[in-house]
């Protein structure tokens, strides 16, 4: 399977380019490399919590993927280190004039090594057309908790997708064995984006992966997040976020009207599990607060 | 290869609904929609099942089970492994996580008893899938691939069909229209499904998963899954 998504004829979008190597140094997680090509940049690291853990920011000046583009993003992360990667703003893909656009992102964690990956939300805007691929490889005992959130359409703006291409893969692998595989295929018209067993018309779908297996975590998120959900305003839009146990994988899911609200829950499960899995409370990141 | 006489009769074993794996014991997130009054008569039943065979049964169980077909052809032991745990870590909810591994496990053991040792060792695996005992049994029994994915998928849509038979519930001859209209749908996902290159397989199912999920904590249950 090709990490890198094919493009079939030379593209005249931006080419652009990441790559984060992430070392450990005493006590201290060090960004130790940091390669860029065309506008995908790293905000200079930051320690809010300790010399320990990382703290990143990925930013794409542009502000937006056009069909044509070329995103990728690589971060290794050596023995023992522990980043959390995040991003300022929203992910937002334009309607395309034809050509796909591809976003990229190959995370690997080496043994005793923590990865946080906590970007915000996907915006899809109707007729873009898009293949993402994140996918993150483990190794030994490394440890992982992440999330990718996507909003098909710009609710907020009355726009639905009703045309365009939507191709994700987000995957999970531990020596070289899948742990969990989610390829979504969203074309605008397609039967999926509609039905009951599909995204029931819900803009907003997204998925929590935390890989390990808390003790009792699947039934303390589930009472956070039944909590959080009556506290939240009504939305009368059919809203679904529950969490499953897979052999080595916690799974959280939100189907839904909102990316804030996905959040907001992802967050409350985020919470619960890096006490649990990190040995460490959880710390907001400041670019959480817009 | 065509399918002789000997090899259609194994065909028929291998999908009657009285093959002893249990099938009949898992409901893949119906008994869930119909609690929740997603599927609630022949129409939304049909939607739903249709749905899955045209979504999921055709863009992932059907390209994975041709290349565990191939794989045990060519006794091609990385390539089985390799794929089944490809189709086993695409489903997204621990029960049919626990499905697929309790009807391998026991299509291993039935296949082990019928003479097929090389289903032995996956017989207590961990991590197996009904696909991949189903093709091993498939290539022995010499049922060519596009037989043997199409009674793969009429096993899953007869078995989803009985559990909406049972749940909603939906008369006798409601079933059979039901089945009918499958028939063009299952021939159109094993003609487009064999035909599928590696990097386009793969269907998630958002709301599958999630009444999947949803279904573990469901009050009152007849299904397992």
């Amino acid at each position: 399977m090709p990490l890198r998504a094919t493009v079939p004829t030379p593209s005249k979008g931006w080419q652009a380019c990441l790559t984060l190597g992430f070392q450990r140094q005493g006590s201290r997680t060090i960004l130790g490399s940091c390669l860029h090509r065309g506008p995908l940049q790293v905000q200079r690291p930051f320690y809010p919590e300790g010399e320990a853990v990382c703290h990143v920011a990925i930013l794409h000046p542009p502000g937006g993927v056009v069909g044509g583009d070329e995103l990728r993003f690589n971060a290794a992360l050596d023995a023992n280190s522990h980043a959390l990667i995040t991003t300022p703003a929203a992910g937002k893909f334009y309607r395309s004039a034809g050509p796909m656009a591809y976003q990229t992102q190959r995370l690997t964690v080496a043994a005793g090594a923590v990865l946080e990956w906590l970007p915000q939300e996907n915006i899809v805007y109707a007729g873009a057309k898009i293949h993402a691929i994140t996918r993150v490889e483990l190794q030994g005992d490394a440890r992982f908790i992440g999330w990718e959130i996507l909003c098909l359409g710009r609710p907020a703006a009355g726009e639905i997708f009703t045309t365009g291409e939507y191709r994700q893969n987000f995957e999970l692998w531990r020596d070289g064995e899948p742990l969990y595989l989610e390829h979504s295929r969203y074309n605008g018209g397609d039967p999926v984006l509609a039905a009951r067993w599909g995204l029931q018309n819900q803009p907003v779908s997204a998925t929590l992966l935390c890989a390990g297996s808390p003790p009792d975590g699947v039934n303390i998120i589930r009472a956070g997040w039944e909590e959080l959900m009556a506290l939240l305003p009504a939305t009368g839009a059919g809203e679904l976020a529950t969490v499953t146990q897979l052999d080595g994988v916690l799974i959280g899911r939100y189907l839904g009207p909102s990316a804030v609200r996905a959040r907001r829950l992802f967050t409350l499960a985020w919470e619960v599990l890096r006490p649990a899995i990190l040995n460490r409370p959880a710390c907001p990141s400041r670019f959480w607060n817009t | 290869m065509p399918l002789t006489l000997p090899s259609l009769l194994r065909l028929l074993q291998l999908c009657s609904p009285t093959l002893p794996v249990g099938a009949y014991a898992y409901s893949q997130g119906l008994e869930y929609a119909v609690d929740r009054g997603w599927v609630r008569d022949e129409t939304s039943a049909g939607e739903w099942i249709l749905g899955l065979l045209n979504h999921s049964v055709r863009r992932l169980d059907v390209p994975v089970l041709a290349r565990l077909y191939r794989g045990w052809q060519e006794t091609d032991a990385e390539a089985v492994q390799r794929w089944n745990a490809r189709l086993y870590a695409s489903r997204e909810a621990a029960e049919l996580q626990q499905e697929d591994r309790h009807l391998g496990t026991a299509l291993a053991r039935l296949l082990v008893d019928l003479g097929l040792n090389e289903a032995t060792s996956w017989r207590n695996a961990p991590q197996v899938c009904f696909a991949t005992l189903f093709s091993l049994a498939a290539v022995r029994w010499e049922i060519p691939l596009p037989e043997a994915a199409t009674g793969y998928a009429w096993a899953w849509t007869e078995n989803q069909i009985i559990a909406a038979t049972r749940l909603i519930p939906l008369g006798q001859t409601a079933s059979q229209r039901l089945l009918v209209a499958a028939g063009s749908a299952i021939a159109a996902a094993v003609v487009d499904g064999l035909t599928l290159a590696d990097e386009e397989i793969g269907a998630a199912a958002p709301g599958l998963a999630l009444a999947g999920i949803l279904h573990e904590t469901q009050y009152s249950r007849l299904f397992r899954s």
